[in-house]
C-alpha cells in the first residue's frame, strides 16, 4: 500500500527549474525525511502534494487520488504543518480551533473534544482563550500542529516542524508523530539532521531539484 | 486519548457561513477597518453635499435646486459607496494573503467557491453596517429624499442588491490582486471596470426612486433586473474561476 505516489514530477518558477522529473513512493505509514539545503526544492515539493501548487509536468497522486483531479479527497488526509502558523491573531486559540473544525466539518461535540484533548496533550489548555496575537512563537506553532491534527489526517506533511520549538514542545510532538507511526505516515523536512535520523525510517535527499539519495535511514551518511 | 473517526462531508455553503463568521468577529475586535470606512464615507458625503449645496446656493429659493440635489445627491450616495467598498473590499484577500492564513484556507477540503462565497457574505455584512449609518446621514447631507410614493422594500432592495454587486466585485478583485507585488495600483484597475457597469445602474435605479418615477412600467423594474443578472453573473462567474487564484 502507497500513501504517495510521485512520478516524474517537474515544476519550474520562471526559468527556474525546482523540481526536475522527481519520482519516488512512500509506503503508509513510518516517519519519512526529506533533505536538503536551502533551495533544494523540498518545500515545493510538500506544496505540491498538499496540492498548494500544480506540477509542470508529471503525475501525483495521494492514497490513490490524483492532487490535481481531486484535490479535495487528498486534502481530507493530509495534515499540513509549515514554518508560519496558520492562525488568525485576533481569534483565540479556541476559536481558531473550532473555525478550523467547522472546514472540516467536525460536529461540535467532536470538535470540542478533540481541541480539549489536543490542548492536554500540548499542555496549550491554559492560553485557549487567549488571542493567539499575544502568544509567543513556540506556543503559536503548538497550536498551528493542533489545527493540524484536527481531522486526524493519515498523512502529516511536516516542513521544518521542530522549528521554534522549545525542548518540551518537540518532545510532546515527536511522541504524537511516534505513537502514530504504525498506521498515519509522516514526512519531515527538517535541517536538524540527527533528530531527522533519529526519528526516520527512511529519507530521501533532494539537491537542486533533484533527487540524490533514498534508502533506509541507516544508509543516511549526513550528506545533503 | 479520545479516538474519533472523522467525515468530511458539509456543504459549501456552511463553510462559506463559517468563513464570513470568522471574518465579522476578527473585524468587529479590529474594529479600525469598519470605522475607518465610515470616516471615509462621511467625510467624502460632507465635502460632496458641500459642493452640492454652494454650487445650487444661487438658485436657493427655486423648486428646481430640490429637484437637482434629488438628481445629483442620490448619484453621489453611490459614488461615495463605491469608493468605501474599494476601502473596504481589498484586504478581503490581501490580508489574508499577507498573514498566511489563505494557505488555512486553501488547505481544507471545501470547495473554492464557499472561500469566495463567504468573502461576498462578510464584505456585504461590513458594507450594509455602514450603509444603515450612512446612509440617513447622506440623504441629509445631500439634500435628498425617497419619494414617498415609493415602497421602503425597493429601496432595500436596491440597497441590498448594490451592496451585493459591489462585494461581489471586490471580493474577486482583492482575490486577482493577490499575487501582484503592487497590490494597491493593481486593486483599482481591476475594480473598477467592473463594478462601474453596477455603479451606473445603481445611480440611475436610486435618482428614479428618489423622484417618484412608477416601479410597474418602464424604468425601474427594467433596471432592477437588469441589476439583479450583473449580480448573478458577477457571484457565479467568480465562484466558478475562484478556485484557480487559491492555487498557483
Amino acid at each position: 500500500m502507497v500513501s504517495i505516489h510521485v512520478d516524474g514530477l517537474t515544476r519550474r518558477y520562471g526559468y527556474r527549474v525546482a523540481l526536475k522529473n522527481v519520482s519516488f513512493e512512500i509506503p503508509v505509514g513510518g516517519v519519512h525525511a526529506l533533505f536538503g539545503n536551502n533551495g533544494a526544492g523540498k518545500t515545493t515539493l510538500l506544496r505540491i502534494i498538499s496540492t498548494l501548487l500544480q506540477p509542470h509536468a508529471g503525475k501525483v497522486e495521494v492514497f490513490g487520488f490524483d492532487i490535481e483531479e481531486e484535490p479535495i479527497e487528498v486534502r481530507k488526509r493530509i495534515g499540513v504543518v509549515g514554518d508560519k502558523p496558520l492562525l488568525y491573531g485576533e481569534l483565540t486559540g479556541r476559536e481558531n480551533l473550532k473555525f478550523y473544525s467547522d472546514l472540516y466539518d467536525l460536529e461540535t461535540s467532536t470538535a470540542n473534544a478533540i481541541i480539549e484533548d489536543l490542548a492536554e496533550r500540548f499542555d496549550v489548555k491554559r492560553w485557549l482563550d487567549e488571542p493567539t496575537k499575544i502568544l509567543s512563537t513556540g506556543l503559536r506553532k503548538r497550536f498551528d500542529i493542533i489545527r493540524s491534527l484536527l481531522h486526524n489526517p493519515e498523512l502529516f506533511l511536516l516542513d521544518e516542524p521542530f522549528s521554534g520549538l522549545d525542548k518540551d514542545s518537540t518532545e510532546v510532538f515527536r511522541n504524537y508523530i511516534e505513537d502514530k507511526r504504525e498506521d498515519r505516515t509522516a514526512i519531515v523536512t527538517t535541517h536538524n539532521l540527527a533528530l531527522g535520523s533519529e526519528i526516520c525510517d527512511d529519507f530521501i535527499t533532494l539537491r537542486k531539484g533533484e533527487i540524490v539519495g533514498k534508502g533506509p535511514i541507516s544508509e543516511f551518511d549526513g550528506n545533503i | 486519548m479520545v479516538t474519533y473517526e472523522v467525515n468530511v462531508m458539509g456543504s459549501g455553503f456552511s463553510y462559506a457561513l463559517a468563513i464570513a463568521k470568522k471574518d465579522l468577529i476578527t473585524q468587529m475586535r479590529k474594529r479600525f477597518e469598519a470605522f475607518s470606512m465610515f470616516l471615509f464615507a462621511i467625510i467624502a458625503v460632507f465635502v460632496l453635499g458641500l459642493v452640492l449645496f454652494s454650487s445650487t446656493f444661487i438658485i436657493a429659493d427655486s423648486p428646481t435646486r430640490i429637484q437637482v440635489m434629488t438628481e445629483i445627491g442620490s448619484g453621489m450616495l453611490w459614488v461615495v459607496v463605491f469608493f468605501t467598498g474599494m476601502f473596504g473590499f481589498s484586504p478581503v484577500f490581501i490580508s489574508e494573503s499577507e498573514t498566511g492564513t489563505l494557505k488555512g484556507l486553501s488547505l481544507a477540503p471545501i470547495p473554492g467557491w464557499s472561500v469566495y462565497l463567504g468573502k461576498v457574505i462578510y464584505g456585504f455584512l461590513l458594507m450594509g453596517l455602514v450603509e444603515i449609518f450612512l446612509v440617513p446621514i447622506a440623504m441629509g447631507l445631500l439634500g435628498f429624499a425617497f419619494s414617498p410614493e415609493i415602497s421602503p422594500l425597493f429601496i432595500l432592495i436596491t440597497f441590498a442588491l448594490g451592496t451585493l454587486d459591489l462585494a461581489a466585485v471586490g471580493a474577486m478583485a482583492s482575490a486577482l490582486t493577490m499575487p501582484a507585488e503592487s497590490k494597491a495600483t493593481v486593486y483599482p484597475i481591476v475594480y473598477f471596470p467592473t463594478a462601474t457597469t453596477a455603479l451606473i445602474l445603481l445611480v440611475e435605479i436610486t435618482r428614479m426612486l428618489a423622484i417618484g418615477l412608477p416601479i410597474i412600467g418602464p424604468g425601474i423594474l427594467e433596471l432592477l433586473i437588469l441589476l439583479s443578472g450583473h449580480v448573478f453573473a458577477m457571484v457565479m462567474l467568480s465562484a466558478a474561476v475562484f478556485q484557480f487564484t487559491l492555487t498557483a
